[in-house]
């Protein structure tokens, strides 16, 4: 088994206030080196929390953060040395130019000169940000931003490398650079733990997953694992019309389960053995207006994502369309 | 070794950073250095010999109390506010190194203006200076022991709370202060309470270590210092060091 380079044990921390909220509770992680685990939640899970603890930033109230063997509670300075952290806001370096920044944290970090230098050309390059090189901060766009902040991490990668939605604002091109980047960080032999809510993205990018809810992780594994229990069924996804977005009088039919709706968009699993009447049932609904178009498809991380932390009264009664919001 | 390469980078970092505005900010801060020798003199009326040589001495002590309270941790209140701290925090570099920068960057800021402020004072006054050799680095300890305090408040404080603070603390110093003008022109009791708080220490270092033929220190204000310098960088350190 490979080093583990992050173990988190059993924490916990609640920011006390007029409404305390407990932000972690009871957490168990571990990366290990060469791995890519992804840290699922919603906004206001706790992941950033999670991070500023394992960061030093943050104290927790109990239990115990271990990056590569050292007490991260006790030697926060000790363990700095350890990781690199991408944050979740975009680090303002305006004054500087992606290169000079990039290659000024390498040195920080106590790599000498030349070397940062190698290594930040290396990154603006395969981020084919080679163009912005040398563009003020100031005028390059927030993708460009990103990415350079991610080149700020991954100048000089720490045995831990945390990165918080390193994908935000990046576009479609640049973003598959960046996951290339992102698991050469771990074949390079760290560990990355890869903050994110974006979970379709991190279905085809990381090794191992965390869900985390509301401060507690309700599921861990990889994509395989958690995916497991929804391969009898399939995913049924219906547009509803824009002008019946108030009362959409249709119901779902009676075997679907796991009901959700986000804008016009609803989505229901649907038993696979039953896929044909739930086809059937669709295409009647298309055919009297109810429904736009709609789509079956197979079960996806984002479902199992969406189960696990949809409110649990959400299951599989007959309800409207609207669903559970 | 480590640490000392890290401060100078990351006061590179910084430097760069303000690079836009250090133009104005120097031109402005030179502004207010001979601002305050000149406008001084005006409040005080006609002055002549020592008093005349008290204001220009004393003068320097604004500008050094006001980068490091005011200027130096403004960059701390700043980089909160805009969100770049926290993750600056991450970087395995000694947090004193982050005061150190930033005192080091505004410093540099405030030196042509202190010396221009200097030399205004001479040629309105008619004074004559008599540097000490020490000055120097009596002046890097006055800016050090201010720049620790507002430090410790920006770190603790929110930031707009620290602006107001600071400068709470900037207007009590100017006025209420025996900087620009002796100790004895103050009621006895804020004269005693100064006694035990570093900034006429502050004043009649820089005073002595600029017109040393005619001020002296004495060894109880050094000592007085010294301590503020200690306790306030160790507070800087434990507030710097904080976790939430």
């Amino acid at each position: 088994m490979a080093p583990r380079v992050l173990d988190v044990d059993d924490v916990s921390k609640t920011f006390r206030g007029r409404r305390p909220v407990r932000a972690n509770d009871h957490v168990h992680l571990t990366v290990e080196s060469g791995r890519v685990v992804g840290l699922l939640g919603h906004n206001g899970a706790g992941k950033t929390t999670l991070v500023n603890q394992i960061a030093g930033l943050v104290a927790p109230d109990s239990g115990a953060i271990r990056v590569a063997g050292q007490d991260a509670v006790a030697d926060p300075d000790r363990v700095r040395r350890l990781i690199s952290v991408q944050a979740q806001a975009n680090v303002p370096i305006t004054g500087l130019t992606p290169r000079t920044a990039i290659e000024l944290v390498g040195r920080i970090r106590g790599v000498p000169r030349a070397q940062a230098r190698a290594r930040a050309d290396g990154l603006l390059d395969a981020l084919e940000l080679t163009e912005w090189a040398q563009t003020p901060a100031h005028k390059v766009s927030g993708g460009v931003a990103r990415l350079t902040a991610f080149a700020m991490t991954a100048v000089v990668p720490g045995a831990l490398v945390i990165l918080d939605e390193p994908t935000n604002d990046v576009d479609p091109v640049r973003r598959r650079l960046l996951w290339t980047q992102i698991r050469r960080l771990a074949d390079d032999g760290a560990g990355v733990l890869l903050v994110t809510h974006n979970v379709r993205e991190a279905e085809h990018a990381v090794d191992d997953l965390v869900i985390l809810d509301r401060g507690t992780v309700r599921a861990r594994g990889t994509v395989a694992d958690l995916t497991r229990d929804l391969r009898g069924t399939l995913q049924l996804v219906v547009d509803l019309p824009t002008e019946r977005d108030e009362s959409p009088a249709h119901t779902w039919p009676d075997y679907v389960t796991a009901v959700s709706r986000e804008g016009h968009r609803a989505q229901a699993t649907v038993p696979a053995g039953r896929s044909a009447e739930a086809v059937a049932w669709a295409q009647h609904a298309v055919d009297t207006g109810t429904v736009d178009r709609f789509s079956i498809t197979p079960a996806s991380l984002e479902d199992v994502y969406i189960q696990l932390v949809a409110d649990a009264s959400a299951t599989g009664a007959p309800r409207p369309l609207e669903g559970a919001r | 070794m480590t640490a000392l390469r890290q401060y100078g980078l990351l006061t590179q970092w910084q430097l760069r950073r303000q690079s836009a505005s250090l133009p104005i900010l120097v031109v402005v801060q030179a502004l207010l250095a001979v601002g305050t020798v000149l406008g001084f003199g005006i409040i005080m009326g006609e002055m002549s010999g020592t008093a005349a040589l008290f204001l220009a001495t004393g003068a320097p002590t604004v500008t050094l109390i006001t980068v490091g309270l005011v200027m130096a941790p403004q960059m701390l209140s700043q980089a909160k506010t805009e969100g770049s701290s926290a993750w600056m925090m991450t970087l395995p570099v000694p947090r004193l190194a982050f005061l150190a920068a930033d005192l080091t960057v505004w410093t540099l800021v405030a030196l042509p203006g202190t010396l221009l402020a200097l030399l205004a004072g001479v040629a309105r006054y008619d004074i004559e200076l008599s540097i000490a050799a020490w000055a120097l680095p009596a002046a890097v300890l006055v800016s050090l022991t201010a720049a620790a305090v507002g430090y410790a408040m920006a770190a603790v404080l929110p930031p707009t709370i620290a602006q107001l603070m600071t400068q709470l603390l900037i207007f009590a110093i100017l006025l209420f202060s025996p900087i620009t003008f002796p100790a004895d022109r103050l009621p006895d009791w804020l004269a005693d309470l100064h006694r035990v708080l570093p900034v006429e220490p502050m004043a009649e270092l820089v005073r002595a270590g600029l017109a040393q033929d005619t001020f002296t220190v004495p060894a109880s204000s050094v000592a007085v210092l010294v301590a503020w310098c200690a306790g306030s960088v160790a507070l800087a350190a434990v507030a710097l060091r904080r976790r939430g």
